[in-house]
């Protein structure tokens, strides 16, 4: 298998596997848009991805290298957060920073799967609590004015009823 | 190790010159979470897809000098270096949002401006029933609901103007008032006062003041209406029938249960006009007869049937029922006078039916399971709840109906190991068995039963969930 080397924000180089680094949609293509093919001993600069977000991409991709496409996202199919495995959810058992520059990594780098799972991640944080809890859970400022945020009420109120 | 050395290890190389951007921005940002900058490349409204495809494009060629918004960090008091959840841009909190259920959605909405502005996007909601009690006055509702493409409604109770509804929300798609007993003809003429294209389903279910004359209306400027569910409205009569028929020629679906008054001319009259109609739900209409059912041939694209409480059809009715090619379900649940015979009307006359309901005919017993097997080849579900059955019909459809899934057979107390045992040999891509209050089976035929290779329901209690 030939080998490609990704570098990362602050420098460091990752030699990977090509098919695993074309797990992402964004190297694939820049793979195929610029005809960087394997003889050439080319770097792919990733500016938005330092090393230690990188090489637990990289982890990622090499543990799920042979999962079977991801489906498309069917409308009328009620999303789930309970399917998350085992082996990603032990992956995924990192602090809120380094949760979020995943997700940011994985949109970046466009791997659905990577981001439907880290995605689902945030939303099981999220799940069951009131909007002051989840204030709390991830530091946000409640920025509302007082009419604001008696309107934004009102106007999910009906999202509590059973 | 001071706060703005914890910022340079974040940030990529390349973007150490812009720490002076950093800065000024930086004050801009101090009481908020959420920045202007938050992301440079997805300030326009393009879909998430096309994003990807834009960005890896501008990130590679412009890899040197691009800036990203995970690389500025926040007040250090909010996150002490680390990534702030504010770092994602609302596409993603968007995508995250998809994934709460209709509580939490609410609820994210009520977190802050940025959060609400991500909740209210129409990716967020797309699929869901807006379930509302509409009670007080709430100006804001009904824009935040159409802002976030929400265009199904579920009203729980009524104590304002329906005619709120119709126009807060022109886009409404389906519209539920089940059960809203105030609903009247007044409401629903103040109401539709224009053409609503949009709106597909109407479900008007136990509004028992509803009248012929409210759906004059629904004729009038429902058009493109597919769904109307009007079961327990007791007021409608055949000359409601004759307007959705003369109005609602792309209805699809149409719930007559428990509308006493309709009688066999009224299903002529649907016959002569919906002729797209699909299913028919006619349960407890009981002044329907075999007459009934030769007007319902000429609806050619039935598929579903509900018969079910219909005492006056009897067996020759099922004679017009066996013609109708595209009829796959028939229900005749507690129709007291269908009997063996109108089983081998169906199977001689050439059904195609794929699910029949005959449980409480007291009258179908092994013969007619005689007749099923000879002809109802397509057959997937049978329910015989309640019949006289025994195990010698049982055999009988055992040796025939090859593509049996599911079978219900609870308070046959005839059946017994015996008949279980047939079953769990012959019937082997069953999925469903009903064996509730079969009196004189035991764990002997259980276990047969148990081994089908298929099987996921078996039930044995009183309440059967289907």
């Amino acid at each position: 298998m030939p080998n490609i080397k990704l570098q990362s924000s602050d420098g460091e180089t990752f030699e990977v596997d090509v098919e695993i680094a074309k797990c992402s949609v964004t190297i694939k293509t820049m793979l195929e848009d610029l005809g960087m093919d394997d003889e050439e001993e080319e770097v792919v600069p990733l500016p938005n991805v330092n090393s230690a977000i990188l090489r637990k991409v990289i982890h990622w991709a090499t543990y799920h290298k042979d999962d079977p496409p991801p489906p498309e996202d069917d409308e009328n199919k009620e999303k789930r957060t309970d399917d998350i495995s085992s082996w990603d959810a032990d992956f995924l058992k990192v602090d809120q920073g380094t949760l979020f520059e995943l997700i940011l990594a994985a949109n970046y780098l466009d791997i659905k799967g990577l981001l439907d799972v880290t995605c689902k991640t945030v939303a099981n944080m999220i799940k069951g609590k009131a909007p002051e809890e989840i204030r709390k859970t991830f530091n946000i400022k409640n920025d509302f004015t007082a009419s604001e945020e008696e309107q934004v009420r009102k106007e999910n109120e009906w999202c509590e009823e059973k | 190790m001071s706060a703005m050395e914890e910022l340079f290890t974040e940030l990529p190389v390349p973007l150490l010159s812009t720490a002076a951007l950093l800065r000024h921005h930086h004050q801009h940002t101090r009481y908020q979470p959420y920045h202007r900058l938050h992301q440079p490349q997805h300030f326009h409204t393009t879909p998430l897809h096309e994003l990807h495809t834009l960005q890896h494009r501008t990130a590679y060629q412009e890899s040197q000098s691009l800036f990203y918004p995970q690389d500025i960090q926040q007040d250090s008091d909010v996150d002490r270096g680390k990534t702030h959840i504010s770092c994602l841009y609302p596409e993603i909190l968007a995508i995250i949002f998809s994934y709460l259920d209709v509580r939490d959605k609410g609820r994210v909405a009520q977190v802050c401006t940025t959060w609400r502005d991500a909740a209210y996007r129409k990716s967020v909601w797309r699929g869901v029933e807006a379930k509302l009690h509409l009670r007080r006055a709430n100006p804001s509702l009904f824009a935040s609901l159409v802002k976030r493409g929400i265009k199904n409604v579920q009203v729980l109770s009524l104590r304002r103007s329906l005619r709120d509804v119709i126009q807060g929300i022109p886009n409404l798609e389906s519209l539920n008032l089940s059960g809203c007993y105030n609903v009247a003809d007044i409401g629903i003429s103040h109401a539709f006062v224009a053409e609503a294209p949009s709106l597909t389903q109407l479900n008007l279910s136990l509004c028992k003041q509803v009248t012929d004359n409210s759906l004059s209306r629904i004729a009038q400027y429902l058009k493109n209406l597919e769904v109307l569910e009007l079961g327990g409205c007791c007021n409608v009569t055949n000359t409601g029938l004759v307007l959705i028929a003369w109005g609602l020629k792309k209805l699809k679906r149409l719930n007559l249960r428990s509308c006493w008054h309709i009688s066999d001319q009224g299903i002529g009259h649907l016959a002569l006009g919906n002729t797209s109609l699909e299913y028919l739900g006619l349960q407890d209409c009981q002044r329907l007869s075999d007459e009934a059912l030769k007007h319902a041939t000429g609806l050619t694209c039935l598929k579903s049937i509900n018969l079910s409480f219909c005492i006056s059809i009897t067996d020759s009715g099922l004679k017009h029922l066996a013609k109708m090619t595209n009829l796959r379900e028939l229900n005749l649940r507690s129709c007291d006078n269908i009997s063996d015979i109108g089983m081998a009307y169906l199977a001689e006359g050439g059904s195609r039916i794929s699910s029949l309901d005959v449980s409480f005919c007291d009258k179908i017993g092994d013969q007619a399971l005689v007749h099923i097997s000879q002809g109802l080849f397509n057959l997937k579900s049978l329910s015989l709840s309640a019949c006289q059955i025994s195990d010698e019909g049982l055999s009988k459809i055992a040796n025939t109906l090859h593509d049996l899934e599911t079978l219900n057979i609870g308070q046959c107390s005839r059946v017994t190991d015996k008949g279980l045992t047939t079953i769990a040999e012959a019937l082997t891509r069953l999925k469903c068995i009903d064996l509730y209050g079969c009196t004189r089976i035991t764990t002997v035929g259980l276990e047969k039963i148990m081994k089908l290779p298929q099987l996921s329901v078996l039930n044995l209690g009183l309440w059967h969930v289907r």
